[in-house]
């Protein structure tokens, strides 16, 4: 509303004055009542509260109650004398241990993230010029107080919302407010009812372009529009990413199976009349051979390892899970101006001796293809060249001519580098030509004009030059330039005109028209006295030379990313604040619309029908403008978005965004969105990936967004993608590699209990194998090469694609990890069995064998054991039965490489890191048995070593039987037989 | 069903698989000894009889019954050393390791229970427990091929001076290395390990006491008696408490 009021009433409302400011005093006291001028920074969760998260989440909590269990039966142990207490009490700090080691590790990994994105949100300290106590003060922009009297003059960061009481040609960029890039002026004049279409507000965060103003604070802080914005940002929830869903079932799925083969064998073993904490010690082993101890960790590293490799191809993800959403998306709601354009205005197309040629637009462009020999290219390019104030800025000789600093408005800019690309030196071409009269653009005429001297020195005439809108500068022609020759304008050639200017107009392009004109010599001397208020020269029959037309190309690697984001299944939408026509330009060329399809109204014009009577179902692309959309009900937008592949919304305001995104989110897609200002942040927090331009964006919009685009470029989304697709298909792989053991884990257990036998192995070793030799194995498949094209199918369906789907934990439960269970308990009884134990011999015997009185105990062949001598060769078997898991685990990580590929076609050395994988496997396996195999509390043993090659045959067993599996699912796709 | 019907010929097949390399690995094993021995290289100590509730003695020597256990123990432990049950047995040399490694049948020789005096239940059928001089055996864990070195020999030791006066049979708890080696179960069918018996003869001043015995074999460098973790290595501890 203060925007309605004059200077002297918002002086009486704020209690200030125009001329001497707020008192220093005053001021104060004001900054103590509304505090800094700053934008509140969304509220982050704590560390501490992020920390515990990490030390309950996921498998922790199954891990806690195994060590409060370990606690309890050692409390009871001691209690009762028992001889060794300690056992659980050790245990259950190692079950501690390893939960408080997993989450710091994971909170360490997150928080690494997290800090890539702390560098980015550093500002440096913003100043403003304030005038107070009656004089002019550099201030901190945070110490601004509504009532503050401040200037702004170009380039400078509006300090706060300011109502303008002075303004001379003062022009501002709202486009992190609205989106949209066009300057916008500004002055005193209250133009409109809404504050934010009136012309007399400037707003904070958005920059002043040019000129200069005075105004009074009227907002501060989170008051202000962007403030405002910015807490209705915060108040969007953030939707849990759809990894941390997956891994959510996935641990349900885990613990679930935990916890009920736990309680049955618990039950079981009650009702087998074993003692309640007998039974208490049994589930605290199922639990802890159940749960995949590492592969938290594991699917955080392999995660931040993809995070690295993004950041390399410039995305940088600011929230790990992020990662695997990219790779889920299906549709991406992109900007057009700097993620699909190169954001600079470049010469697109030439008109000239009545014919149409192309310009290059690509990036590096340092030659022009087009024919230049016709002497009106060379009228045409004098032109060009001379009618221009755009200037290089200084010192920029030995960068290439695309990537200089000018100083000038966009068209001039691009229309500068054009001729220095053509002509080579313009500013020497200008010192050659001097100029000595210049009227320049302005909104009321339309054109530029400039007279110089000529460069040749026996032509002592002046030229006269003149760039505007085509049809302005057609309607001072009286001639027209075809072939070098001055031809009179006829109709025909008007006409020739008017088809050329439609065709460029229509590509959504930018046109401009130049003409000249040689001044006689005799009227204009050399001496004579040009003066552009007078008009004292020729502004009318001139010669019409010929048409420029420029467009901000799409980057050249788009069109690519856009056919790769098409074969992917991946829907991409245009919003822009653009014109339709421009933007439906742009999507033609970079194929967001395709080549053959239609929107509406070309089909109508196809079939010269209204639009009205067009089959809307027919036309497969749709261009929709802003202003209808205002005014569509949510269900007609969810038709449009539901029938039509290829569209494009223009004229969209940045709030707009939002209600496409959800109506995007309604069609159930996994929706990835780019937005730059801060109006984008609700849609990109809204988003299941919202992500920022690095270079173009707000710092509201980075911290709203959870990947960040450092080269503005939209091809880096589809590496992006595609990056997210193959960590999804890697941890697949390292989710199944890690299941699998665990029932070879498991199986000692229940056998244990049921059979009598001496334990297999220790809950120990079982967190060795978990924590060790898995670790780096799981973490190389995140290495792994795709198996095929990952771009060629379509997205993942978030209902049906699990990240564990019961195929996969059935095969790798019930198939492969009972083959290595078999394998394992092979090595143990041959162990038990060269000892003198035979495998019959070891069933039922668990009560005398865990007597510590008995020490007499007699194997197969006669001779008698003391309790220790039992332990030590029970430890044997631990080992023993240790290694066969790692050995068959081998076979595991190999088979695991691939999914539906056979080992051959894949290659087993495309993957180093597997290699390394492998060796560290079997390198901490023989640093445990024979390192630190005398170190009792690991209950490793010394094994003999052909022992480590009696599970090799079923480690091949396993090899073989998934080659047949992958054989029979590429012979037969799609059956459902076929496991996995 | 189809499903059902996979998992039965797999699991079929899985355990058709460990059965058939169960069934190789014990191919390669000798029925008469096993493959390695090296996790029991010294041999352990144990007593007959064994109380249930850990190694400790508590008896009334005036209530039968509250040693009826342990006599009957040592009455059937004893009952393989019986004249009758050694009529195969042969007598050896004493004082030296007795290798049979070249006979194909290999022999026993005889322990006769004589050897175990006062503590062989033929004079006092409750050996000793109802005089306070309660016997215990001592007896080495039989160990395939095992040759002790030197004189071996049981020696007790109890760790409250003056409550106890041990005696040993035979004289100075002498293991005889004619017993050894032992060929196991299946070739040394009728193998008795040499026993020592330790009587105690409980001062009546220390009835109601707890007493503590450790025995170890000593007077032989290959059998180990101070085993850190094995407490049971080459020596054994138990605890008696008598009273009247």
């Amino acid at each position: 509303e203060d925007h309605k009021l004059t200077a002297s009433e918002l002086e009486g409302k704020y209690g200030t004055n125009i001329n001497r400011g707020l008192s220093s005093a005053r001021a104060a006291e004001i900054l103590a009542r509304d505090g800094l001028n700053l934008l509140t920074p969304p509220k982050a969760t704590p560390e501490i509260v992020k920390f515990l998260k990490q030390m309950v989440g996921g498998f922790s909590i199954l891990l806690w109650i195994g060590a409060v269990f370990s606690w309890i039966s050692s409390g009871i142990q001691i209690a009762q004398g028992a001889d060794s207490p300690f056992d659980n009490l050790y245990l259950g700090v190692v079950l501690a241990l390893v939960v408080i080691l997993t989450g710091i590790f994971a909170y360490y990994q997150e928080a690494k993230s997290t800090n890539i994105m702390a560098s980015f949100s550093k500002m440096v300290p913003q100043q403003a010029l304030v005038i107070r106590d009656g004089e002019k003060k550099e201030l901190p922009a945070e110490h601004l107080v509504v009532g503050d009297i401040v200037e702004i003059k170009g380039g400078d960061r509006i300090p706060a919302d300011i109502c303008l009481i002075a303004a001379q040609g003062c022009k501002v960029d709202n486009s992190s407010l609205t989106g949209e890039s066009e300057p916008q002026p500004r002055s005193c004049d209250f133009t409109h009812d809404n504050p934010l279409e009136t012309r007399n507000i400037a707003f904070y965060s958005t920059t002043c372009v040019e000129g200069t103003a005075t105004g009074i604070v009227i907002n501060t802080g989170d008051r202000t529009v962007i403030g405002r914005i910015a807490s209705l940002a915060s108040g969007v929830g953030n939707e849990k990413t759809p990894i941390a869903i997956e891994i959510e079932h996935f641990v349900y799925l885990v613990a679930g199976v935990a916890v009920s083969i736990g309680v049955l064998f618990f039950i079981i073993s009650v009702s087998m009349r074993y003692q309640i904490l007998d039974s208490i010690i049994f589930l605290i082993g199922i639990i802890v051979a159940n749960v995949p101890e590492g592969l938290l960790a594991t699917v955080t590293v392999s995660l931040s390892l993809t995070a690295k490799r993004m950041a390399k191809k410039n995305c940088l993800v600011k929230n790990l899970e992020a990662v695997e959403t990219l790779g889920s998306t299906s549709i991406i709601c992109s900007d057009k101006t700097g993620t699909l354009t190169q954001n600079r205005m470049t010469v697109a197309h030439l008109w000239f001796d009545n014919q149409i040629y192309s310009a290059d637009t690509s990036e590096d462009q340092t030659t022009q293809p087009f024919d230049q020999s016709s002497p009106t290219w060379t009228a045409l390019s004098k032109i060009v060249a001379l009618c221009n104030r755009a200037e290089f800025k200084p010192g920029q000789e030995n960068i290439p001519i695309m990537k200089r600093v000018v100083v000038g408005d966009a068209s001039e800019t691009a229309l500068l580098k054009f001729s220095e690309v053509l002509l080579g030196d313009v500013m020497s071409i200008r010192g050659q030509n001097k100029k000595v009269a210049e009227i320049p653009f302005n909104s009321t005429n339309k054109f530029q004009l400039s007279i110089h001297e000529t460069d040749d020195p026996n032509d002592k005439r002046f030229l006269l030059v003149m760039k505007g809108a085509p049809e302005r500068i057609l309607e001072r022609c009286s001639t027209i330039m075809i072939n070098g020759k001055e031809e009179p304008l006829d109709s025909e050639k008007a006409e020739a005109f008017q088809t050329a200017y439609m065709e460029l107009g229509g590509m959504g392009e930018r046109v401009l028209g130049f003409c000249h004109l040689y001044l006689p010599e005799n009227e204009f001397p050399d001496t004579y006295s040009f003066d552009t208020d007078s008009m004292n020269f020729p502004s009318s029959n001139l010669c019409f030379v010929g048409l420029l037309s420029m467009i901000d190309p799409p980057r050249s690697t788009v069109p690519d990313a856009v056919s790769k984001c098409r074969s992917a299944g991946i829907k991409v939408i245009m919003v822009t604040g653009d014109h339709p026509i421009t933007a439906k330009a742009i999507a033609r060329s970079v194929g967001i619309i395709s080549a053959t399809s239609e929107t509406v109204e070309d089909i109508a014009k196809r079939l010269n029908i209204p639009v009205e009577r067009v089959n809307r179902r027919e036309a497969t692309a749709a261009v929709v403008n802003g202003m209808e959309l205002k005014d569509m009900s949510l269900q007609e937008l969810d038709e449009i978005l539901c029938n039509h592949s290829e569209i494009v919304f223009a004229r969209t305001s940045p709030q707009q965004k939002l209600i496409i995104v959800e109506g995007c989110q309604r069609q159930g897609a996994v929706v990835a969105v780019t937005g730059d200002g801060v109006n984008d942040s609700p849609a990109l927090k809204k988003a299941d990936i919202g992500i920022a331009m690095g270079i173009a964006g707000s710092d509201a919009a980075k911290s709203a967004a959870d990947m960040v685009l450092l080269d503005d470029n939209f091809a880096s989304i589809v590496t992006g993608v595609e990056e997210g697709r193959l960590i999804f298909d890697n941890l697949k792989k390292t989710i199944a590699y890690t299941l699998t053991k665990n029932i070879a884990e498991l199986c000692p257990f229940l056998i244990y209990i049921i059979a009598s036998i001496p334990l297999p192995i220790g809950t120990i070793t079982i967190l060795f194998i978990d924590l060790g030799t898995d670790i780096i194995p799981s973490v190389a498949l995140a290495y792994e090469k795709a198996e095929s094209d990952i771009m060629n199918r379509r997205p993942r369906n978030k209902q049906k694609d699990r990240l564990v789907n019961h195929q996969l934990a059935i095969y790798s439960y019930l198939q492969i990890g009972i083959m290595q269970s078999v394998g394992a308990f092979v090595t143990y009884f041959t162990v038990y069995a060269e000892q003198g134990f035979l495998p019959l011999s070891l069933l039922g015997v668990r009560v005398d064998w865990e007597n510590n009185d008995i020490n007499d105990f007699e194997d197969s062949y006669g001779q008698q054991w003391t309790k220790y001598q039992r332990t030590y060769l029970q430890w044997t078997g631990y080992t023993a039965f240790f290694v066969s898991i790692t050995i068959q685990q081998v076979a595991d990580l190999i088979i695991r490489k691939t999914r539906r590929n056979s080992i051959f076609q894949q290659g087993l050395f495309r993957n180093k890191v597997i290699w390394v994988g492998i060796f560290s496997q079997i390198g901490i396996a023989l640093i445990l048995t024979y390192g630190l195999g005398h170190v009792t509390a690991l209950n490793f043993t010394p094994l003999r070593f052909q022992y480590w090659f009696v599970a090799v045959p079923f480690a091949v067993l396993i090899w073989v039987y998934d080659e047949v599996r992958k054989l029979l699912i590429r012979r037969y796709p799609g059956s459902k037989r076929v496991f996995l | 069903g189809l499903i059902l019907l996979f998992y039965l010929v797999f699991y079929g097949f899985l355990a058709a698989l460990f059965t058939f390399t169960m069934w190789v690995m014990l191919q390669t094993l000798s029925s008469d000894i096993p493959k390695y021995r090296d996790r029991i290289s010294s041999p352990g100590l144990m007593i007959s009889p064994k109380p249930d509730t850990a190694l400790e003695f508590y008896f009334n020597r005036s209530d039968t019954q509250s040693y009826a256990e342990y006599v009957s123990t040592l009455r059937k432990f004893l009952e393989s050393y019986d004249d009758s049950k050694q009529s195969q047995n042969i007598n050896c040399t004493p004082g030296r390791i007795f290798d049979q490694n070249d006979v194909a049948i290999k022999k026993a020789c005889r322990f006769n229970l004589s050897e175990l005096g006062q503590c062989s239940g033929k004079e006092d059928k409750t050996f000793g427990y109802s005089k306070g001089t309660p016997c215990v055996l001592v007896k080495m864990n039989r160990i395939i091929g095992l040759k002790p070195e030197g004189e071996p020999r049981i020696h007790c030791v109890s760790k409250e001076e003056g409550m106890v006066e041990i005696n040993y049979f035979p004289p100075e708890g002498l293991i005889d290395l004619m017993y050894f080696p032992y060929y196991g179960k299946s070739l040394h069918a009728h193998y008795l390990q040499p026993l020592v018996a330790v009587q105690l003869a409980i001062h009546s001043n220390s009835t109601k006491e707890e007493i503590a015995i450790e025995c170890k074999i000593l007077g032989s460098p290959n059998l180990k008696n101070e085993d850190e973790r094995d407490k049971f290595l080459g020596r054994i501890a138990f605890k008696v408490q008598m009273t009247e």
